[in-house]
């Protein structure tokens, strides 16, 4: 996609999202799409790792929840403004992220998805025992200030607001990853991903991309633990629990992470599943299952992949014409 | 680290380099120098050692003795990447390409990382010489398998390496594609200075465009010198190219 063509859609992309937040009256609906909208952020941070780096994590649930709590605590220590508060924890989570990948990034295949696992435990085990901090097992209620950037919570916190304002975010980070991913940087990963070997003797240091790029998925995944906490004003220990991680693991398999949106769109898919099925299903989950066992076996690329498969097939004047990007 | 052996004519430098894993001698003490633009012939029965001296020397297997020297600097305790930069490249026995890029992508960025200013057009002089060019905006997992081993030498060729180091680079070609392909490199090489250590089965190709061959048993030199003299050489014969050669 050229430049122009990414202007247009982030443009058109932001005007659906205009549109629906003026259009749909129902809190309900609006609630949950504002919260299908969190969790495609969520599974977009960890599609970025595993599209870039070829690394699946069972623990990004760390940053989802790790966001939410350091507000949380931040907040009621009273140190910073919650402007800064926001700022602070989502540097620090790519910053601790960017430490953690120095070392795990190290390791190839499962054992790479079981130290994350190893790492997100650890943190659910600790924020649930910790209970003077946390609330442990119970929560913590997150104390938002009145107003945040100027605008006041009445505002902020109306269904519609936050509604557009998860999905002006998701639109913007997914832009600026295609451009950042677009850049030397992408490149620099991509070849590490393909062929580490190669990318060494082509002179590149192998582990600070890697590294980078899990910070990077690190931060994609805040913001939406950031988002979460300003939508529900509240965290708990389920929020860093393998379970989330695994179910954001399900939503990057189904939409296919090769394309940036991919994992969104699986996202999507679930919470269509989730709402629209379970009105009508009590164990929903196992019929998402089987979605999910047929997406594996006969769209390996997802639905992201499947859908850029037809377009090809569309648009190519012949078959056995070479991919290009 | 100074080094009275040191000979600023060679633009390569191993020196009585070994490698032992437990019992196993896969190197044992094996020497050899290249000059500038000199094309070296390594060959050997399987197993001889001839890919090992390659990642020895590239950095990616760590030395029991010996020193590596490029351009009188010892890079012994360097690894793959500082070697990289200081003009030393190799290409796979096994073909090594970042199978879901473009091709015009990992060859400029390859350069780009070998600090050439204008990497695009360093790129594109590399896939114009190695018929390339029009494959530019391919995915290299689309390429036949022929490209695929030319793009492979493009990798190493950027940035005009002063040492090349091809592990069978013709593997797996027709006899057609090898011969051509082996005179198309020795005329580039030629015509950039780069010294190459070229590992390679085919005898035609070796000795077509060899300027000296070294001969590899048992991870050791067994001869070396200009290829008249080393296809005339008794043990040569015996060990690897047979009594009828």
């Amino acid at each position: 996609m050229n430049l122009s063509r990414l202007s247009l859609t982030i443009f058109i992309a932001l005007a659906i999202g205009g549109a629906l937040s003026l259009l749909i009256s129902s809190s309900t609906v609006l609630s949950l799409f504002t919260q299908a909208i969190i969790y495609a952020l969520f599974a977009s941070g960890v599609g970025v790792l595993l599209r870039q780096n070829g690394m699946v994590s069972f623990g990004h649930a760390l940053y989802f929840g790790g966001t939410g709590y350091g507000i949380g605590i931040l907040l009621q220590m009273q140190v910073l403004s919650a402007e800064w508060t926001i700022l602070v924890v989502l540097l620090g989570a790519c910053l601790v992220a960017f430490l953690i990948g120095l070392v795990v990034v190290r390791v190839p295949g499962i054992a790479f998805g079981m130290l994350t696992l190893a790492i997100g435990q650890m943190a659910f085990l600790s924020v649930s025992r910790a209970r003077g901090a946390t609330g442990g097992a119970d929560g913590m209620n997150i104390e938002w200030p009145s107003t945040l950037f100027g605008v006041s919570q009445s505002v902020l916190f109306k269904p519609a607001a936050m509604f557009l304002l998860s999905w002006c975010v998701l639109i913007v980070v997914l832009a600026l990853l295609s451009l950042l991913l677009r850049t030397r940087f992408g490149a620099v990963t991509e070849a590490v991903r393909d062929n580490e070997e190669r990318a060494r003797f082509i002179g590149i240091s192998t582990l600070v991309p890697r590294a980078a790029i899990y910070a990077l998925s690190a931060l994609v995944t805040g913001m939406a633990g950031v988002l979460s906490a300003l939508n529900t004003g509240f965290v708990s220990p389920e929020s860093l629990h393998w379970s989330l991680s695994g179910m954001a693991l399900m939503m990057v398999v189904v939409g296919g992470s090769k394309a940036l949106w991919g994992p969104a769109a699986g996202a999507v898919v679930y919470f269509l599943f989730k709402d629209v099925l379970g009105e009508l299903a009590t164990h929903w989950m196992s019929i998402f299952g089987i979605v999910l066992i047929a997406v594996i076996v006969f769209f390996p690329t997802g639905v992201a992949g499947g859908i850029q498969r037809l377009m090809r097939t569309r648009t190519a004047p012949s078959a056995g014409q070479p991919r290009t990007h | 680290m100074t080094n009275h052996n040191a000979n600023p004519s060679y633009v390569l430098q191993a020196e009585d380099v070994a490698i032992h894993y437990g019992g196993v001698k896969a190197l044992d003490g094996v020497s050899l120098t290249l000059a500038k633009g000199q094309i070296r012939g390594l060959i050997g029965p399987n197993g001889a050692g001839k890919s090992t001296v390659i990642d020895a020397i590239t950095g990616r297997r760590r030395l029991t003795r010996g020193q590596v020297r490029l351009q009188g600097e010892d890079v012994t305790a360097m690894g793959v990447v500082e070697r990289r930069a200081r003009g030393l490249s190799r290409s796979f026995q096994r073909t090594s390409i970042f199978a879901g890029m473009t091709v015009r992508r990992q060859v400029e960025l390859a350069s780009h990382k070998m600090g050439v200013t204008d990497s695009e057009g360093d790129a594109d002089m590399v896939l114009r010489e190695l018929d390339l060019h029009r494959l530019g905006d391919s995915v290299a997992e689309d390429l036949g398998y022929g490209e695929q081993r030319r793009l492979d030498l493009a990798l190493a060729l950027v940035g005009r390496p002063s040492v090349l180091l091809l592990d069978e680079p013709m593997a797996g070609l027709s006899v057609k594609e090898s011969l051509d392909l082996a005179q198309h490199l020795k005329a580039l090489t030629s015509r950039w200075e780069v010294s190459v250590l070229l590992v390679e089965h085919d005898m035609d190709v070796v000795f077509g465009i060899s300027d000296a061959v070294t001969v590899f048993e048992l991870g050791r030199v067994i001869a070396s010198g200009a290829p008249a003299a080393v296809r005339a050489d008794d043990r040569v014969r015996v060990a690897y190219l047979g009594s009828a050669a």
